[in-house]
């Protein structure tokens, strides 16, 4: 009986590890994190070839700092219009492509000024009007 | 009657008011229409055109990259690059979608037919060096690039290999991937230097490889025969086209699993990633459309039709277009030739524009072009207004960046110059055309002249497997025994030959119903080359393979024995004196220094 009971307290245990294994870490649909490589939001801080974005189209806003990358380049997202980085404002809408280093430090690769005005943000807009948000995957 | 004529009246000038507006919106340009001029009625500004983007196109069969404005779709160029181009990424990073975060300097392109890689000069418009893969390899879908730009990942799809090659001197690293039959497809890399994702066609399944090391690392099961396979931009996924269950499977890349399992049109072949991915883009070739799925949704959304028969695609760098790269155009254009010219087919896929979902032009096009990638067209430089010395010696400026145009850092080859390769296309074999040749598939023997006699169907040929010996004079007669317009509502397709490697600029033949395409040429080096079908003849185009054997005296030749280390130089594909442009080669097999070479 003890053995029994030990055996299926094993199991129960392989199973709950394996459940939480598979849920716990799963950021697929759970909105932005820190290790995805494309953030999109409004810039709120700008400072020497680094830029803070706060997310948009998102359940809940979320604030990134990136360091601008030596080979980094800023563009407008309609034309491809080659700008300076200190031609960049503060609430300009932008998406910033480049990846996280160690956890703590985001690399921007290339940053775009994007069109509030192109079809992609108006649908990301009314789409997170009816409650379906950028990065929350279903 | 008064009152009712007035009342006509009235709703008279009301129609003709609410009319005014639509009939004013359309007439007027602004920079926001500027694109839309194909649309709207003609403008004095239309003149003279130049358009926003360019598509490059790795061009299959003719060797050469196409390069054709966006939205115009007008072709400019055509670089020479070899003899069967199939992918490509540009030079820079691949962050962001399929497009990348281009410099503006290169492209490299992988040569299925030659079995190497070319790296083409976007501003000079020409080939600037060749990289010599160790053989045999059997590249077919390379290729995909690190963050950091310094390393390509290619598959070898005719032999089972993955490679990592380091583009300062071409050295690489080669995995085997076992079990056979292994067929490596599409590669893509994640968007933060962890993993290579690459279908492996025969496992139905996605092998993951850590970038570096290079190792495999894993096998995610997929639906049928996956073939595109593509890191979305925010990094979070991989779209795979599971091409024979008619499903998108969507792995996470975080747990490396599949996520969720999407149908969508028949025959999925290739992905297309917007450039926040939002939507996902593929080819159905069955069905003959686009399908739009909402990766945040994880549902199809929308379908377009198309002409028919799509197979590659590309997307424009402002997401306002989608091109169908279409395979058939039988019956659709003049005629110009024995092989008709396949087709691409210009979508408008702005939501907020009156030609949403339609097909808004449809061209020609020359070879039988694959992978395709669209940059703005504000990365290339203007040389021919008196500022070419500037930019040669200086560079030029991508805002902040500056990029610089003399070359450093490349061992062994000059700096400052940019060589005007052109690789061949076709060489040390002649070429006709005959009747229809019903003679018995097989090796015989006519004097001192090995006739060897293969027939190509959908989808496969008879023989499969060809020896003869070292230094034989070779006659092949190859002629396409379709008896109708194919399977699946093909329409009458050309069959294609090209033993890949050293003799794919040597063998590659085309055959039409009704005649056959014979190629003389001497089989001067030894080995096991594979022979596939270059020109897309259907959804099992890639079945179509078998193997050419050139047996060395007294032996049998295979993927271990064979004149290898002279064939990877690579060198019958330059002039002698060009020779110094082809870096690589098997001597620098298995030279990288991994642990120490960050792809990020």
């Amino acid at each position: 009986m003890k053995i029994k009971s030990m055996g299926f307290a094993f199991v129960l245990a392989l199973v709950s590890t394996v459940f939480l294994a598979q849920s716990a870490v799963a950021e697929l649909g759970n909105g932005s994190t820190n290790k995805d490589c494309l953030q999109v939001g409004t810039i709120t801080k700008l400072g020497n070839r680094e830029l803070t974005i706060a997310t948009k189209f998102e359940k809940a806003s979320k604030t990134y700092t990136m360091k601008l990358h030596p080979d980094a380049y800023v563009m407008t997202g309609d034309r491809g219009v080659f700008k300076k980085f200190t031609e960049l404002k503060a609430n300009d809408l932008v998406a910033v492509y480049g990846w996280n280093l160690d956890g703590s430090n985001y690399v921007a690769r290339r940053v775009v000024i994007l069109d509030p005005n192109s079809y992609l943000i108006k649908r990301l807009e009314s789409d997170a009007k009816a409650g379906v948000y950028y990065k929350h995957e279903k | 009657m008064k009152k009712k004529l007035f009342s006509l009246l009235t709703l008279s000038v009301a129609l003709v008011a609410l009319n005014l507006p639509a009939e004013a919106k359309k007439t007027i340009l602004t920079d926001k229409d500027a694109r839309d001029w194909q649309v709207i009625a003609p403008q004095d500004s239309d003149y003279p055109l130049r358009d926003y983007a360019i598509l490059y196109d790795a061009g299959g069969t003719d060797g050469s990259i196409g390069v054709i404005g966006i939205p115009s779709m007008k072709t400019y160029r055509h670089i020479k690059c070899g003899t069967d181009l199939h992918n490509f990424p540009f030079s820079g990073s691949n962050a962001g979608n399929n497009n990348g975060t281009p410099d503006g300097k290169y492209l490299y392109v992988s040569d299925k037919g030659a079995d190497t890689i070319a790296e083409v000069n976007l501003q000079t418009g020409w080939v600037e060096r060749l990289f010599a893969l160790p053989k045999p390899f059997g590249i077919h879908h390379s290729a995909a690039i690190s963050p950091n730009g310094k390393y390509l990942f290619a598959t070898g799809e005719l032999t089972g290999k993955m490679l990592k090659l380091r583009l300062s001197d071409g050295a690489t690293t080669v995995l085997d991937i076992p079990p056979a039959p292994s067929a490596p497809d599409y590669p893509d890399t994640s968007k933060d230097g962890k993993y290579v994702f690459s279908g492996n066609y025969y496992h139905s399944a996605v092998m993951v490889f850590s970038q570096d090391p290079f190792k495999l690392i894993k096998e995610i099961p997929v639906g049928k025969n996956p073939h595109g396979t593509n890191v979305s931009p925010t990094n979070r996924m991989v779209s795979v086209c599971d091409k024979l269950s008619a499903t998108i499977s969507i792995i996470d890349v975080d747990q490396l699993r599949v996520r969720k399992v999407i149908p969508v049109g028949a025959g999925p072949l290739h992905n297309q990633f917007d450039s926040l991915g939002k939507y996902v883009y593929n080819s159905c070739f069955v069905s003959d459309s686009t399908s739009k799925t909402d990766v945040m949704r994880m549902q199809l959304v929308d379908e377009f039709p198309i002409h028919y028969r799509c197979g590659h695609n590309s997307i424009a760098p402002d997401d306002a277009y989608y091109m169908s790269q279409n395979k058939f155009s039988t019956g659709l254009f003049t005629p110009t030739g024995i092989i008709f010219a396949v087709n691409f087919e210009e979508q408008d896929i702005d939501e907020t524009s009156a030609t949403y979902g339609k097909s808004v032009k449809l061209a020609p096009v020359d070879g039988e072009p694959h992978e395709g990638r669209q940059i703005f067209a504000t990365y290339i430089q203007r040389w021919n207004t008196g500022k070419g010395e500037d930019l040669f010696e200086k560079g030029y400026d991508l805002g902040d960046y500056h990029v610089n145009f003399g070359e450093k850092g490349r061992p062994g080859l000059p700096a400052n110059q940019h060589p005007q390769l052109e690789p061949n296309h076709t060489a040390d074999s002649s070429r006709t055309w005959i009747p229809r040749d019903d003679g018995k598939p097989g090796v015989t023997k006519e004097g001192d002249v090995y006739v060897v006699r293969v027939k190509g169907f959908s989808y496969g040929y008879v023989p499969r497997f060809i020896h003869v010996p070292k230094g034989a004079k070779v006659r092949l007669i190859y002629t396409n025994i379709d008896k109708a317009s194919g399977l699946t509502k093909n329409p009458d397709v050309t069959m294609g030959f090209t033993a890949a490697g050293y003799y794919g600029p040597r063998t590659m033949v085309f055959a039409v119903r009704g005649m056959s395409a014979v190629n003389e040429f001497v089989a001067d080096k030894a080995g096991e080359f594979e022979y596939y079908c270059q020109q897309f003849c259907g959804p099992l185009h890639l079945e179509m393979r078998g193997t050419f054997f050139v047996d060395p005296p007294g032996g049998k030749a295979s993927m271990g024995v064979g004149d290898y280390d002279e064939i990877s130089k690579q060198e019958t594909m330059l002039a002698p004196n060009e020779h110094q442009w082809i870096v690589g080669t098997n001597k620098l097999m298995n030279k990288l220094n991994e642990g120490s070479e960050p792809t990020i």
